[in-house]
């Protein structure tokens, strides 16, 4: 098989693993090397950035999870690459800049100590015979021995294994050969054996999202308590794209890409707005506001707390409020002991006013008349700014208001 | 009349003309390097001042090296009348050393970080927009249309990330290059070298189709989103990336 047909069977097989990140590391050696923020080299046609050259090691795999278009049921053209092949387009794709490093996943063949060793195997040759100095993330193959994971550990930036499904009902619907607890096995491991050069960059891990009939609950709950357990630099969300017909899955005809989103900013929440799962989701409400982000929401339900004043705010209460994010609530706090902050100043710090305006007072003045404060008009608003509906429209909006 | 005071086209040039400015209290009407057209309502003042190179570690001193980023990074941009931004930016830093930075509410402070913002924005997206192609005597050679005279950026960062390789970056914006021999980084102006010999090596376009072919199969159909690529990947840029050239 030619070396471009390869290509296009391996990096199709892999391109629904959503981590393309390359930051958090610093490595520098005679080849390469790796840009503490990441870089991104292009955007593919989703939009995505591409950093890495993502790519399976082979599409063959003694698994038959449903939704996974390598599954071994599957009649799909098989390919596996040798580790020298890997390394040429990797080398040669580093030298000309298209990438920041190599992103290696793979099927399962034979068992998963084999398949971890051919892994092992292609990145040391990268590493030691041709010094490469770029970012590698590895994915880490479930039940397959500690010194592997050492091994592997040692030579990548960052290793990953994907957890796909929030309960072990979903994955024993849709992976029966897969357990969650041997991928929390592995994140234990990894938290476990932190250092210097050891997974530098830290772990991740990817959930699909709308496989399965679990809720947003589910899913962020699952989301905190690997951030807790496990240290885990990032979880991925990854809007299930139907690939294979089964009845055991839904037929969508687009992936639910705004679920996938509000995901996305909930994790932020967490990550950087001190939230916690209870605060934005409960079993009355499981499932996140389609219409509205999930921090304008909490807000809409907490409208008691504002509006808040900017130039008193505690910090923490300044990152509670829609529009203002880490670095604007940071200048904020910087230049107000400086000056009286008025409405006119937001601009210039990077607070997004279109949304911030209805929840904020500057030395006590509301953008506009008091009276307005109210749940109705605020989220009236916010919905229209979020979907881009001008005003003409208000008349339908009141179908989503109650 | 204005009064416009002229340096020669180089930061130690115009920080040593800002300096002198400044101690002196004279406020320009404007400051030009010496390629600027004169009208004939403008007077340009020549000083002659010495261009002394210390003035980069007097103005750390004074202030930091964060300070004298930004006004790197100003002098970089292509924002008209940047030398007098530079100028008023430098006023008020030494007016007020140690909190300038929070001031935004100063038109100048604020309009001084948005440019050096953009500037090191550009630079960075460059950093991964930049395309090599290998010559037949295996220098890399790449071309970059930037808004901003990010090229000696660029070039220090693939000094470090290559360290062991012949590069060339060639900025058609400004018809200047930069060169790297495996020691130092040297700029160049275009005409100093005969491109047309520059010959790609054997297997380049190889290399090029297997990156193309990468890049049309790592996209998912189901999920296109053409405005999230452009905004993250400006067309303007497109013309240098090889597997976006074709779409333009």
């Amino acid at each position: 098989m030619e070396i471009k047909e390869k290509l296009e069977i391996l990096a199709d097989s892999a391109k629904y693993d959503a981590s393309c990140s390359s930051s958090g590391s610093k490595r520098q050696s005679q080849f390469g090397n790796t840009s503490f923020s990441g870089i991104c080299h292009s955007f593919a046609s989703d939009g995505r950035c591409i950093s890495l050259l993502k790519i399976l090691m082979t599409n063959c795999c003694i698994f038959d999870c449903a939704y996974c278009l390598n599954r071994k049921s599957n009649n799909i053209k098989r390919a596996t690459f040798t580790p020298e092949e890997i390394c040429s387009i990797a080398l040669n794709f580093y030298r000309r800049n298209y990438i920041e490093g190599l992103f290696l996943s793979s099927g399962i063949i034979k068992n998963p100590d084999y398949t971890m060793e051919l892994l092992i195997k292609t990145i040391t040759l990268l590493r030691k015979k041709y010094h490469f100095g770029g970012y590698i993330h590895a994915k880490a193959i479930p039940n397959c021995s500690p010194i592997l994971l050492k091994q592997l550990g040692n030579l990548v930036d960052r290793l990953s294994a994907n957890i796909e499904l929030p309960t072990e009902n979903g994955l024993k619907l849709l992976a029966p050969n897969k357990q969650g607890s041997n991928i929390e096995k592995i994140m234990k491991y990894v938290k476990e054996n932190k250092a210097k050069n050891f997974v530098p960059a830290g772990q991740s891990t990817q959930m699909i999202i709308g496989a399965t009939r679990e809720s947003d609950l589910d899913i962020m709950n699952k989301s905190e308590r690997m951030y807790q357990n496990y240290d885990l630099k990032r979880v991925f969300y990854s809007a299930y794209v139907s690939v294979n017909k089964s009845s055991l899955l839904p037929t969508l005809t687009t992936p639910p890409l705004k679920r996938e989103h509000r995901l996305y900013q909930a994790d932020w929440l967490l990550r950087y707005y001190n939230f916690k799962v209870k605060d934005i989701l409960d079993e009355d409400t499981p499932n996140f506001n389609l219409l509205i982000d999930p921090k304008a929401f909490w807000a809409l339900k907490h409208l008691d707390e504002f509006p808040k004043e900017i130039n008193t705010a505690s910090y923490y209460d300044l990152l509670k409020i829609p529009g203002i994010g880490v670095t604007s609530a940071k200048r904020i706090m910087n230049s107000r002991k400086h000056f009286k902050i008025m409405f006119k100043d937001l601009k210039t710090m990077g607070v997004v006013l279109k949304r911030a305006k209805y929840f904020i007072t500057c030395n006590q003045q509301y953008f506009t008349n008091r009276t307005f404060f109210n749940q109705k008009f605020i989220e009236t608003n916010l919905i229209m700014e979020e979907n881009n509906i001008t005003k003409p429209k208000i008349e339908q909006l009141s179908l989503f208001d109650e | 009349m204005s009064n416009i005071y002229i340096y020669n086209n180089n930061l130690i040039s115009l920080l040593n003309l800002v300096d002198f400015l400044l101690q002196k209290k004279i406020k320009p009407d404007n400051i030009k390097d010496n390629s600027f057209n004169a009208s004939l309502l403008d007077r340009t003042i020549i000083l002659n001042l010495k261009e002394d190179e210390n003035i980069i570690g007097k103005i750390i001193n004074k202030l930091n090296a964060k300070i004298f980023n930004i006004i790197y990074y100003i002098y970089l941009s292509n924002q008209e009348n940047k030398e007098l931004i530079i100028y008023y930016f430098l006023l008020n830093a030494y007016k007020y050393p140690d909190k300038i930075l929070a001031l935004r509410n100063l038109r100048c402070v604020n309009l001084s970080l948005k440019i050096a913002k953009q500037v090191s924005n550009e630079a960075h997206k460059l950093k991964g927009f930049v395309r090599f192609k290998e010559l037949d005597n295996k220098v890399l050679y790449a071309k970059i249309n930037p808004d901003n005279n990010v090229l000696f950026l660029l070039a220090k960062h693939f000094k470090r990330r290559l360290p062991h390789e012949y590069f060339m970056i060639h900025d058609i914006n400004r018809k200047i290059l930069a060169l790297y021999d495996k020691k130092e980084i040297y700029l160049i102006n275009e005409n100093n070298l005969d491109l047309k010999k520059l010959k790609e090596s054997e297997n380049e376009k190889e290399m090029e189709n297997l990156w193309k072919s990468f890049y049309q199969t790592i996209g998912i159909k189901e999920r296109k989103n053409e405005k999230c690529r452009m905004n993250f990947m400006p067309k303007k840029y497109w013309q240098y990336i090889i597997e976006m050239s074709e779409e333009l």
